[in-house]
C-alpha cells in the first residue's frame, strides 16, 4: 500500500530512477535503503524525495505554510491510518470544517500534505454513500479536485462526485 | 356539533350573520323541543343544594370536549368535530353561574356534549385552533357521554411534531402507543385528515377506472393453491383440509380477461405472512388491482395506469388540500410532484444513471432497496418529478408469468412504478400462451401440478392481457410524505401486532 504511494509520489515528480524499497514489521512501513543511514516511514521517505527531485515549493512556500503541511503529514500518520466508524466520522468532520474556506490544505497550491492525505483518504471515500459524500460536502470538492490535479491519482480508481445535490428535500 | 349548527341569539349577531341566521332559526326549532325534554329530566335530577343557581337548567352533561382551562370567573374549552376544533367560553354572567362555570371545568376530557352558544368574532386570532376568527359563548351545556377521567394518551402530545416536542421538553405520544389506543389516536386531526384523504384516493381510483370503461369485480380471498410461491401465505384450516389466504387477486384477475370482460379492477384486502418488521411492510393491506386486454401493445396497459395515478394525484391535490395541510402540520414534507405524460424511463436507463452516479451493480441485477431510493433522488433531480415508470426489466428477475421481451430475451414486458423512491406497483404484460406459459414454469423450476388450473384458464382463447396492482397505504403514505405504512392503516396489522 504503502509502496504504492511512493511509487505514485515519484512518477509525480518526475524521479528517473525508481527507487527500491522493503518493508519492516507488522505494520509494513517502508524503509528506503539507498543512503546510509536507512530512511525509515512513509512521511521521511516522501520528504526526502522531495528535496531529491527540486519540488521543494510541495513542502510549502513560508514558514507558515511548511508548518501547516508537517501538521497534516503527521496527521496522515496518527489520524487516518484508524477505520473504526466513529473515527471516521471525526475525521470527515474535522477536514470538513477545516476545508469550508479553503481551495488546498496548505497555501495556495498542492502540496505533499494534499497528495498524502488524497491516498490516505481514497479508501475511506470509495465506501461512502451518495448521501454521506453530500453531507461532507467540503471534503468532496477538495478530493475531487486533487483527483483530477494532472499527474496525482495514478493507481487508484477515480471516485464519482455528482455535481448537483440529491438531497435537499427533507423526506429520508 | 357542526360549524353551522350553533345559535346565535343577539341581534348584533343576526345581523352580522344574516346568513346562517336562516338555518339557525330552523336548527332552533328543531333543539327547542329537544331541551324542553332535557330540561324536565334534569329538573326532575337536579338537587338544589347549592344558593341561587339560577343556570341549574343550562348544563348537564353532549361535541367532544377536548381540554379546558378554568381562569377565575371563566373557562375556556376547546370543543373538537373530526378534523376542526373550536374555542369556547363559559363566563360568570347573566347566562352562567358560578356553580355552571365550574361544571364545565370539570368536564373529563374527551366526554362528548351538546353545546348552546353564541358564535362571536374575536380581534386576536386564536393560533391553537383551526377556526381560528370566531369563538363560542356557552349558554347551555350538556354532557352526553362522559369519558374516563385518565385518558392513555394526550390528543394534544399526540398531534405535536416530533421536533418541536424534544425542543420544548413536551411529550409526544410514540407509535406503539398510538396503535394500543387506535380509538383515542384516531380522533386527532391528523389521522382523520389521512384517512379522509385515504377514503378520498378509493373514490378516485373507482371513479377513474369506472369511467375508463372498467368493470369492479370481487374475488375470492379463500383459494386452494399459493399463487405466488408457498412461503409466504397464510394456512386457514377449511372443514376437514387447509385453504390459503390470498396473496394477490392475479390469478382470478387474469381468469376474468379470459372470460371476456375486458378491463377490470378490484379492491380487496391481500395478505402476505412475509416476517418483514420494516416501515413499509403489513401482513394485511387493501390492493388495487388493474388488468385489462390490450390491442396493439402493452404500453398502452402502462398508459392507463399511469393516467389513473394522475387523475388520483389531480384529484387529490385539488380537493383534498384542507386535508393535506393539517398533515403537514405535523409532519411536514414536500408537496407531490408529478409530471403529465408521466415519466417512463427504461431499466437500461436507470442502470445507466446509476452507473454515473459511481453504483457499481450488473445490466441484470435487480434494484435493491438502497439504489431504488438513490435512483428516486436522481430522477427527481434531473427531471422534478417524485412519480416514474420503470420499463423493460430483466427476465431472470420477475415472475414465471412475465412475457418476455420478444426482441431481445434479456427482457421483460415488465414495469415498475415508484412514488418518491419507493415501489409502489409491479405489472407486467401477462403470458397468455399456455404453452409458453408451461416452458415459463419449468424454466422457474415450478411444480406445474400446483398450477395446472391456472394453466387451463389460457387454453380456451385468451386475449394478450397486463395489469398491476398498487397498496392503498403505501400510496397514501408517500403522497402524504409520511414515513411509515402504520400511519395510514387503521387498524395495522404486521408480525407483532393482531390487536385492536
Amino acid at each position: 500500500m504503502a509502496l504504492r504511494e511512493l511509487a505514485s509520489l515519484e512518477k509525480y515528480l518526475g524521479l528517473k530512477k525508481p527507487n527500491k524499497y522493503s518493508t519492516q514489521g507488522d505494520k509494513k512501513i517502508p524503509v528506503l535503503q539507498n543512503n546510509s543511514p536507512p530512511l525509515v516511514g512513509l512521511v521521511t521517505i516522501a520528504c526526502h524525495l522531495v528535496k531529491e527531485s527540486n519540488h521543494q515549493e510541495l513542502l510549502g512556500d513560508t514558514a507558515d505554510s511548511r508548518a501547516v503541511v508537517q501538521q497534516w503529514l503527521e496527521y496522515r500518520l496518527t489520524r487516518l491510518d484508524i477505520y473504526t466508524k466513529e473515527d471516521i466520522k471525526t475525521v470527515l468532520k474535522d477536514l470538513n470544517l477545516y476545508l469550508q474556506d479553503k481551495v488546498f490544505l496548505a497555501g495556495n497550491h498542492v502540496t505533499l500534505a494534499d497528495i498524502l492525505i488524497y491516498y490516505g483518504l481514497h479508501p475511506i471515500i470509495v465506501d461512502l454513500a451518495v448521501q454521506e459524500k453530500e453531507e461532507y460536502v467540503n471534503v468532496t470538492r477538495w478530493f475531487d479536485h486533487i483527483q483530477h490535479h494532472p499527474g496525482i491519482r495514478h493507481h487508484l480508481p477515480p471516485v464519482v462526485v455528482l455535481r448537483n445535490r440529491i438531497y435537499t428535500s427533507r423526506h429520508r | 356539533m357542526t360549524k353551522e349548527g350553533v345559535q346565535g341569539v343577539t341581534e348584533e349577531e343576526q345581523q352580522a350573520q344574516s346568513k346562517k341566521a336562516l338555518k339557525k332559526q330552523q336548527k332552533e326549532a328543531e333543539k327547542a323541543a329537544k331541551k324542553a325534554e332535557k330540561q324536565a329530566k334534569l329538573a326532575a335530577e337536579q338537587q338544589s343544594t347549592d344558593e341561587d343557581d339560577f343556570a341549574k337548567d343550562r348544563y348537564g352533561v353532549s361535541v367532544m370536549v377536548q381540554s379546558q382551562q378554568k381562569l377565575g370567573k371563566q373557562c375556556f374549552l376547546v370543543l373538537r368535530q373530526q378534523q376542526f376544533n373550536v374555542q369556547a367560553l363559559v363566563a360568570v354572567g347573566d347566562r352562567a353561574s358560578k356553580q355552571m362555570v365550574k361544571f364545565a371545568a370539570n368536564i373529563n376530557k374527551e366526554s362528548i356534549v351538546d353545546v348552546e352558544a353564541v358564535v362571536r368574532k374575536v380581534e386576536q386570532k386564536i393560533e391553537s385552533c383551526s377556526q381560528q376568527d370566531v369563538e363560542l359563548h356557552i349558554e347551555r351545556i350538556f354532557v352526553i357521554s362522559q369519558a374516563e377521567p385518565r385518558l392513555p394518551l394526550q390528543l394534544e402530545d399526540a398531534i405535536r411534531p416530533d421536533g418541536e416536542g424534544e425542543e420544548e421538553g413536551r411529550a409526544t405520544v410514540n407509535q406503539d402507543t398510538r396503535l394500543d389506543n387506535r380509538v383515542i389516536d384516531l380522533r386527532t386531526t391528523t389521522s382523520q385528515a389521512i384517512f379522509r384523504l385515504q377514503s378520498g384516493v378509493c373514490q378516485l381510483f373507482r371513479d377513474t377506472l369506472t369511467k375508463k370503461g372498467f368493470v369492479e369485480i370481487q374475488t375470492p380471498k379463500i383459494i386452494s393453491a399459493a399463487s405466488e410461491g408457498g412461503a409466504n401465505v397464510f394456512t386457514v384450516s377449511y372443514f376437514k383440509t387447509s385453504a390459503y389466504l390470498a396473496q394477490s387477486p392475479q390469478l382470478y384477475k387474469q381468469m376474468c380477461i379470459c372470460a371476456d370482460f375486458d378491463k377490470v379492477f378490484c379492491v380487496g384486502p391481500v395478505f402476505r405472512a412475509e416476517d418483514s418488521n420494516t416501515h413499509r411492510h403489513l401482513t394485511e393491506f387493501v390492493g388495487l388491482d388493474i388488468e385489462m386486454a390490450f390491442n396493439y401493445h402493452y404500453h398502452e396497459v402502462i398508459d392507463s395506469i399511469t393516467d389513473t395515478m394522475v387523475q388520483i394525484f389531480k384529484g387529490l391535490r385539488d380537493n383534498f388540500q384542507t386535508e393535506i395541510q393539517t398533515v403537514n402540520k405535523q409532519f411536514p414534507s414536500e408537496p407531490f410532484k408529478f409530471l403529465e405524460p408521466t415519466l417512463r424511463l427504461e431499466y437500461t436507463e436507470a442502470v445507466a444513471m446509476l452507473h454515473e452516479a459511481g453504483v457499481e451493480m450488473g445490466d441484470e441485477d435487480d434494484l435493491s432497496t438502497p439504489n431504488e431510493k438513490l435512483l428516486g433522488r436522481l430522477v427527481k433531480e434531473k427531471y422534478d418529478t417524485d412519480f416514474y415508470v420503470l420499463d423493460k426489466y430483466p427476465l431472470a428477475v420477475r415472475p414465471f408469468y412475465t412475457m418476455p421481451d420478444p426482441n431481445n430475451p434479456k427482457y421483460s414486458n415488465s414495469y415498475d412504478m415508484f412514488m418518491r423512491g419507493e415501489e409502489i406497483l409491479s405489472g407486467a404484460q401477462r403470458v397468455h400462451d399456455p404453452e409458453l406459459l408451461t416452458e415459463r414454469a419449468l424454466h422457474h423450476q415450478i411444480d406445474l401440478e400446483k398450477i395446472k388450473s391456472y394453466i387451463d384458464s389460457f387454453r380456451y382463447g385468451a386475449p394478450p392481457h397486463g395489469g398491476g396492482g398498487i397498496g392503498l397505504e403505501r400510496v397514501c403514505m408517500l403522497y402524504l410524505g409520511l414515513h411509515n405504512v402504520r400511519q395510514t392503516s387503521m387498524f395495522p396489522r404486521d408480525p407483532k401486532r393482531l390487536t385492536p
